[in-house]
Order: C-alpha cells, then sequence, then structure tokens
C-alpha cells in the first residue's frame, strides 16, 4: 500500500472521529486561529491566553474559484496537472479557512454551500508517497 | 504644515526591456519629471523610493541609492520604501511628508520595476511557519485564485455577468489606445475577452493585469518653490497610508476569525476615507479615480466599498458605460494595470503621474473632461494600502 503523509506535520489529524484541523484558541477573546499561534493577534482582547482547540468538520463555502493553470512554486502537483477548485470556508467554529474543494465539477460550486473537512491527495512526492492536505467537500 | 505641489511627473513606457536595468527605467523616469518640473538633480533635496522586490536595489531594496548613484551622488538622504505592490504609495506618502513637514522644498518620488515573468511568486522561504509558504504548498492559491474567489462571490449577490467583466477590460484597452506610455495599446472587442484563455474561473486571461517592466516618478515641493516655476500647479489635497483591520474578511494567511461584518478590503477603504477626510472633498468631488485593477473585479468592488456608488450599482454604471473618461465616474482612463501590467511597486507613482497629466489637461485622447480632483490608490501584500488625492 502506498504509504501516506500529511503535507506538513501536525496542521491536521485524522482521528476516530474524523478529520480535524489543529489550532488553538484564545481563552480571554475566543478568537479561532489555524495554524496553532503562541499569542491572540486582536487587537480588543485584553489577555491573550491561548489553548489548544480542533475545528471542523462543519463549514459553510463563502465563495471559490478554479485554479485552471498551474500555481507557481511552491505549490505542488501531479503531472499532467489538472485543475482544481479553491475556495474560502466558514467553519461552524468562527474561523475562514482556505482549502482545495474535493468536487467533480468545480465551477458549479456556490457560495452558502455546506461542505464538511476531508482529508486528500494533494500530489505523489519524489519517493512514490501520497502527500496529503485538508479539504472540503459539499455536503 | 505647508502645502504640497506636483512640479513635475515622469513615466518610462510599460512593457518587457530585455535590456535595461531597473536603474536604467528609473533614469528615464526621473529625468522626465525633473525636466517637466523645471528643476535640476542638484535642486533635489531628498529621495523617497519604492523597494523593488524583484529587481536592483542591491538585494536589500535599497532602489534609491541606486537611483541617487545613477543620477549623481550629492549627498541627499534617501527613504527607501517597502509595502508590496503599495510601495510606490508609501513612497509618496513620505516624499509629501518630507515636504507638508517643511523639511525639504524638492523632494523626488521614484518606483521602479522589472518583473520575473508568470505569476508573482511568493518569498520563497519553506518553512511551516512561513504563512505564505503554507498557504501555497498545502492549498495552491494563485493571486489570480484569490482574486477569482471575491469575484464568483460578487456574481452571486449581485448578478455580475461575464459580459460585465469583459466590458471593464475593453474599456481599459479603449483608454490605453491614447496612452503612449501604455504597453497595450489597440482596442479590444469584447469577443476577444471572453474567448481567452480561462486563468482562474471566473477570471480570463484579459481580465487580470500581466506582470510589466515599468517606472515613474514624480518632484514634489513646497507651495513657495511651486509659486516660482509654475502659475498652475497640481496640489496634494491629500496622501494616507493604511492597514488592515484584525476583522477584515480576505483570509491573508490560510485562516482568519470569521469576519463579523462585510469588509473586505479594509486597508483600502481606511486609506481612501482618511484621505478624503484630510483633503476636506467626498467621493462626489472626485472627477476621476485611478484605481489598482490587478483585476477587473476591483473596478466594481472599489467604488461602492470607498462610497463613489451604491453597493451593486457598479454594474450598472459600467452597463451605460459611465466609467469611461467622459462618463458619471471615469475610472481608470490611464488604461490602468489592464493595459500597463504591473510594474508592482511603481504603480502608486504611476497613478500620480497620471492624475497630474489629467488635471492640467494634457491626457489628450484619454482626458476627462474639466478634471479638478482626483483620486489613486494602491493596495499591496501585508495589508498594506494608500491614497492620494491631487486637485487644480
Amino acid at each position: 500500500m502506498t504509504e501516506r503523509i500529511p503535507v506538513i506535520e501536525g496542521l491536521f489529524t485524522e482521528g476516530p472521529e474524523g478529520p480535524r484541523l489543529l489550532g488553538s484558541r484564545c481563552v480571554t477573546c475566543a478568537t479561532p486561529y489555524f495554524p496553532k499561534s503562541l499569542a491572540c493577534h486582536n487587537p480588543s482582547c485584553t489577555e491573550g491566553r491561548m489553548e489548544d482547540a480542533a475545528f471542523g468538520p462543519r463549514g459553510v463555502l463563502f465563495s471559490s474559484a478554479v485554479q485552471n493553470y498551474p500555481p507557481p512554486p511552491p505549490a505542488k502537483y501531479d503531472e499532467p496537472y489538472r485543475p482544481y477548485a479553491v475556495g474560502m470556508v466558514d467553519l461552524a467554529e468562527g474561523l475562514r479557512v482556505l482549502g482545495r474543494i474535493d468536487t467533480p465539477d468545480p465551477s458549479a460550486l456556490r457560495g452558502g454551500t455546506p461542505v464538511e473537512l476531508s482529508v486528500g491527495h494533494l500530489y505523489r512526492d519524489t519517493e512514490g508517497r501520497d502527500v496529503v492536505t485538508w479539504q472540503f467537500r459539499p455536503c | 504644515m505647508t502645502e504640497v505641489a506636483v512640479l513635475g511627473v515622469g513615466m518610462h513606457p510599460f512593457g518587457k526591456f530585455e535590456d535595461k536595468s531597473v536603474t536604467d527605467l528609473c533614469r528615464s523616469a526621473v529625468t522626465a519629471a525633473l525636466a517637466d518640473a523645471g528643476v535640476s538633480w542638484r535642486e533635489v533635496e531628498a529621495v523617497a523610493a519604492a523597494s523593488s522586490r524583484f529587481s536592483g536595489g542591491k538585494g536589500w531594496g535599497l532602489n534609491g541609492n541606486d537611483v541617487v548613484e545613477d543620477m549623481g551622488s550629492t549627498g541627499i538622504p534617501v527613504y527607501n520604501l517597502s509595502a508590496g505592490c503599495s510601495a510606490g504609495g508609501n513612497a509618496f506618502n513620505i516624499g509629501c511628508t518630507l515636504v507638508a513637514s517643511g523639511l525639504h522644498d524638492v523632494v523626488l518620488v521614484v518606483g521602479g520595476e522589472k518583473m520575473p515573468k508568470g505569476f508573482i511568486q511568493t518569498s520563497g522561504v519553506e518553512e511551516a511557519t512561513d504563512p505564505e509558504f503554507l498557504r501555497q504548498r498545502c492549498v495552491g492559491v494563485s493571486g489570480p485564485a484569490f482574486w477569482g474567489m471575491l469575484c464568483r462571490r460578487r456574481m452571486e449577490d449581485f448578478g455580475t455577468t461575464e459580459e460585465h467583466l469583459a466590458k471593464i477590460a475593453v474599456k481599459a484597452h479603449a483608454n490605453s489606445v491614447h496612452n503612449p506610455y501604455a504597453r497595450f495599446r489597440k482596442p479590444f472587442s469584447m469577443e476577444q475577452v471572453l474567448t481567452s484563455p480561462m486563468v482562474c474561473f471566473p477570471l480570463r486571461l484579459y481580465e487580470i493585469c500581466p506582470v510589466s517592466d515599468g517606472a515613474a516618478a514624480a518632484v514634489l515641493c513646497s507651495a513657495r518653490f511651486a509659486r516660482q516655476k509654475t502659475t498652475k500647479p497640481v496640489w496634494v489635497a491629500s496622501s494616507a497610508v493604511a492597514t488592515a483591520r484584525f476583522d477584515d474578511g480576505i483570509t491573508r494567511h490560510v485562516a482568519a476569525a470569521s469576519p463579523t461584518g462585510p469588509t473586505l478590503h479594509s486597508e483600502a477603504k481606511i486609506a481612501v476615507e482618511k484621505a478624503f477626510e484630510r483633503a476636506g472633498l467626498g467621493p462626489r468631488d472626485m472627477s476621476l479615480v485611478e484605481l489598482q485593477d490587478n483585476t477587473v473585479y476591483y473596478e466594481l468592488a472599489f467604488p461602492e466599498e470607498w462610497g463613489l456608488c451604491a453597493p451593486g450599482e457598479a454594474e450598472r454604471l459600467v452597463e451605460r458605460g459611465e466609467t469611461g473618461p467622459t462618463g458619471r465616474l471615469p475610472i481608470n482612463p490611464s488604461g490602468g494595470f489592464q493595459s500597463f501590467g504591473e510594474a508592482t511597486t511603481a504603480m502608486g507613482v504611476f497613478q500620480v503621474a497620471e492624475l497630474t497629466w489629467q488635471l492640467r489637461g494634457e491626457a489628450g485622447g484619454r482626458q476627462v473632461p474639466q478634471a479638478k480632483a482626483g483620486l489613486g490608490q494602491t493596495i499591496g501584500l501585508g495589508g498594506n494600502a494608500t491614497a492620494v488625492v491631487l486637485k487644480r
């Protein structure tokens, strides 16, 4: 079986409850952060104590576009290049996240569509491993 | 604070110039600006320059130093300003401040760039702590995909059509025919735009700006100095710099707290509103606007975010041709980034040059009739934005 590795360690998990993004939240003002933040950046926050938090899987698509042309480095993709959808998703926890949208018809996506977090293929690395990242799919 | 005048402006044509350095492009723009102002290089008391990310500047963005060495080192102070695509606007702001404060009578502002081909790449840093690296490696969102997302949302909210988008591009190129400094100086048909390749759905190749080489310069001076040189100076009514707010709705890294309000480009909105306030002028007083049209989408979103028209009204203005030079709200009579291509850090100064020519009535076939006041605006990586209001 092909070895599966995350694009970057520690950004997401695929536990028994399903995929989650690993971030943090300010205990004082409840601002969510992904990836984890050492400090709260909310200028209205008075204290800014941080705790670990997991986000997902439910969200709503704010908007999307299609990356019709191969993006510049440091993006990576399999050859031959296949266009993919990218979107901004508002998670139920109050976090707006960028991610690829896993859909067969990228240009048919519409804002307001309910989506859920998943983990999927990003590219195959030089050692033949399946490099995966967080993404969303309409649900 | 003393009043500040734009005494002279100059530009090097935009395009691709394999055999010229960025300093060569700047020399051409600076020499033209000095001649336009009737000022010699030795009269320049300070330089405020945009730091190039891509070319010259000794690798440290010291492009102002390159210009001073090239023109002849006179020992004057140089300020190199870095603010992504807003750097030209930042340099203009500092140049104005140096004159307005009374510190200097004559200050040169310059921005120039030689751009690498293709999509603009990010920092090149491959570290998990670098937000730009994460965004590109984990998701892969080019600049045009970002604009595509914003445009797509607008199409759903306001019923913007592909024809609206194309019409803005057609207008830009119709203006550029009359601008000797533009890179693309030919008209485009609706069909040409609508059949150009899709770069990032819903945006096509002719609806986003390419990258170009180019340079622009402006000579700023005090009111006292200006009155010795000319009877019809162009005045800096205001210049403002801003950065994005925490509650902005655009995800600049891989994630941000979901916004509580509708603001998408808070840095630009803050800069423009500050510029209006300081000028004592409002949206209705603007004879023309030179805004940063990296994509045609911005010509729809920005005017209403700044109160130049009502939400959803921008498409109607485009339909009726009201954003052309003789319309109700002339936008980018220069031809804009669509026709010039973006020489990133030069653009804030490029806008000042166009506004100056328009306010003097020297813009030829793209002239806005009886232009009295104009707004220029930039927006750049890092949440930077600038705005300038010039008036007769």
